[in-house]
């Protein structure tokens, strides 16, 4: 009994000052999942913790359904609006790109660390995948809001690269423990096997997770554990199979996210919550598992691994398969940096073990190296970069205090509440009569916790709170209102899409003939949204930009493939 | 700093109730073609007005920088008017307008224009000075806080 204690006791304060430690960490930019890897390592054998974990069948289980509630997560969370641009890049890097980057990566291995060639091949798999957990927490941090085509690509192809990098891990040690004769065969099969019911079942199963929790009739606080003992049961069950679990889980979650679902504020909140303990958790117990000492001997290996992965094998593997998708060059150069690895190599170094492979150890500790180098080295710089290579957008949305309402079967509407601000647009600027967005009614204002008789909208000040219902289209709009503004100037509106709005529609002639640019004949007729689709060769998103002459046009609102909006741009000449 | 000849207490409006998009373009057209004999005020109309077809020129926060090239033009006008209430003005984020500055430049001088322009569009994105021009009562503060905002070095 005593012991029992002892382990709750110490299981919740890791997880305490784990949580504590993820905030220290982003104050410094570092990526939280190092923070738990680190904190893992310091409650083991040879840190202060002095915990001696080597339960290698309990890692793996804690790990891959750590890793399917992730997936799961994160497919609920992807919209299906960012397959237009994301999937088929996507779909090339979590397949060919998987392929390419271990087979290179294995090459070099081979050739650098003396292994043999299957050997190689099987480390080189081992890390062959993005990991879902690490990119999701980048990408969805605070702060960094990417053009939607890099976000859409990286998102997706983390979500879909692991169960490739699994399937060529199993097939690998398949083939160095029992050698076969009719390899192609063998792998074709098997490769059909795992993706084929993978996918099949795990859009089958989504869809079938929708309909039960909409037709049965729960108590609202079940419909979260419902779905999610749905998913893991339908993760179980294509494992069992001999299909690929992860991809079964990780579309199903995208099917339930992407339709209408009874208590869907619930569930998202509820599996927010999991998968951020599951990471937690996870990390945690994989920073347990190892001995820092036995990573020093590997440390070189691991380095000059690391390295081939991610200045050669991958940003050659990615440049490769975006070639059709004719991406900007320094959209394929950020791609290819954010490789970021993660828990899934970790995990898939248990196989071997739980193999009884010979090498085994020392692939763990150069497999568990190669992440940590990833995450300090890409995780770290990764916002950097991408202000560097200026892919940042404007925020959309602040994070607000937001109490949420769900009203059953009807429109979707929110209460609101902001506590102003004195850089609040309308504190900061009082404007006469500001016009809130068309669906936004006020409810209440409060001063020092008083209730105002009513709204004062020409004298609202720092510190007052304001409840508004909205419905969540025009949240953004409401935002722009009445949310802090803390973008940093480079990111201000006018800085990123230019001075002035044009119409999708207007004619270049015409936009030619007011600004005084010179265009083709040809040209003249085009409409922007046609002659900008032409020019930019690519599925185009807000943000993509295009140099004429004096002015830059950029693209500001979009609708589908369809441009609403373009920012015109003025270059200034510096004064001397 | 602005051209010379840019800007004049006559071409300034403080107060002014006005109620709709149209009609703030036209009087802003009649202010722009006092400047000089030759301009009609319906011609520079039209011409604002055909800006406006291509994209609203409301740049958000309340404020509007219609603007033309026209050949008439002898060299850049400005007028500026602040509205008592704000008027609709299909800007991008859907605020109505009521700092309204509108501009003609000949057509032969494109550098300059947009230079102009992207000046004068810096200038009303600092809130500061908007709040400035929210605050004045007459033309002539007006014209002050806009010729002080403008400042003495040329460019942006």
């Amino acid at each position: 009994m005593a012991l029992t204690n002892e382990l709750i006791l110490i299981a919740s304060l890791a997880f305490l000052v784990s949580i504590l430690a993820s905030l220290v960490g982003q104050r410094l930019g570092m990526p939280v999942l190092l923070v738990f890897l680190i904190i893992g390592m310091l409650l083991g054998e040879e840190g202060p913790g002095d915990i001696h974990f080597d339960d290698i069948q309990a890692t793996h289980l804690v790990g891959s359904l750590a890793l399917a509630i992730i997936l799961f997560d994160g497919g609920m969370a992807t919209s299906v609006q960012s397959f237009r641009v994301g999937l088929q890049p996507a779909l090339g890097l979590a397949t060919l790109g998987v392929l390419v980057t271990s087979a290179l990566t294995g090459l070099f291995a081979t050739q650098l660390l003396g292994l043999s060639l299957l050997e190689g091949l099987l480390l080189a798999a081992i890390v062959g995948s993005t990991d879902a957990a690490a990119v999701f927490s980048l990408l969805r941090s605070r702060g960094l809001e990417l053009k939607e085509r890099v976000k859409a690509t990286l998102e997706i192809e983390s979500g879909s690269n692991d169960p490739m990098a699994i399937f060529l891990t199993l097939v690998l040690m398949e083939l160095i423990l029992a050698p076969q004769d009719n390899l192609g065969a063998t792998l074709a099969l098997a490769f059909i096997q795992q993706m084929g019911l993978g996918a099949v079942l795990g859009i089958l199963g989504g869809y079938a997770i929708v309909w039960l929790v909409n037709h049965l009739d729960l108590p609202p606080g079940l419909h979260p554990i419902a779905v999610l003992s749905m998913g893991l049961s339908l993760f179980g069950l294509v494992a069992i199979l001999d299909g690929s679990g992860f991809l079964a889980i990780y579309l199903a979650g995208l099917v339930v996210g992407n339709h209408p679902l009874k208590g869907r504020r619930y569930i998202g909140r509820f599996h927010d919550g999991l998968a951020r303990l599951a990471q937690i958790g996870m990390f945690l117990v994989l920073g347990l598992l190892v001995t820092p000492s036995e990573l020093l001997p590997v440390a070189l290996d691991a380095l000059l691994f690391a390295a081939l992965l991610s200045f050669v094998a991958r940003p050659l593997a990615v440049w490769l398969c975006l070639l059709p998708f004719r991406f900007p060059w320094r959209e394929q150069l950020f791609i290819g940096w954010v490789g970021l690895r993660g828990s899934v190599p970790i995990v898939l170094a248990l196989f071997p073990l739980l193999a009884g492979m010979e090498q085994a150890h020392t692939y763990f500790n150069i497999v568990f190296f190669v992440v940590l180098v990833s995450l300090v080295g890409q995780g770290w710089t990764i916002p950097a970069l991408a202000r560097w290579l200026k892919l940042e957008m404007p925020p959309r949305t602040q994070v607000v205090e937001r109490l949420e309402i769900d009203l059953p079967g009807e429109r979707e509407l929110e209460l609101v509440g902001y506590e102003l601000a004195a850089n609040s647009p309308l504190v900061a600027e009082r404007r006469p009569f500001p016009r809130l967005p068309p669906s936004a009614r006020p409810v209440a204002q409060l001063r020092q916790r008083e209730l105002l008789d009513q709204i004062e909208w020409q004298d609202l000040r720092a510190g007052d709170q304001l409840l508004l219902i909205v419905d969540p289209a025009d949240l953004e709009a409401l935002d722009r209102l009445l949310a802090p503004v803390e973008t940093p100037n480079r990111l201000s509106d006018q800085a990123f899409f230019g001075e002035f709005v044009l119409n999708g529609e207007a004619r270049l002639g015409d936009v030619a003939a007011a600004y005084g640019l010179a265009v083709s004949e040809q040209e003249r007729d085009l409409t922007l949204d046609a002659f900008l689709r032409d020019r930019l060769e690519t599925q185009v998103v807000v943000g993509d930009r295009l140099d004429m002459q004096h002015v830059q046009l950029v693209i500001r609102r979009t609708e589908g493939s369809r441009i609403l909006k373009v920012g015109l741009k003025l270059k200034r000449t510096r004064p001397r | 700093m602005f051209p010379p000849q840019f800007l004049a207490v006559e071409r300034v409006a403080a107060g002014a109730e006005i109620t709709s998009k149209k009609r703030l373009l036209e009087v802003l057209a009649g202010l722009l073609a006092s400047a000089h004999p030759q301009l009609k005020a319906e011609l520079v109309f039209e011409h604002l007005l055909e800006r406006e077809r291509l994209g609203s020129t409301g740049l958000g926060h309340g404020v509007a920088l219609p603007h033309a090239r026209i050949k008439d033009a002898a060299e850049a006008i400005g007028a500026f008017i602040q509205l008592r209430q704000p008027v609709d003005f299909d800007a991008i984020d859907e605020q109505p307008v009521d700092l309204a500055f509108a501009m003609l430049v000949p057509e032969a001088a494109t550098e300059v224009h947009l230079q102009l322009l992207a000046h004068l569009a810096g200038l009303f994105g600092e809130e500061g000075f908007r709040e400035r021009l929210r605050q004045a009562s007459d033309p002539s503060a007006l014209l002050r806080q806009l010729q002080e905002g403008a400042g003495p070095a040329p460019g942006g």
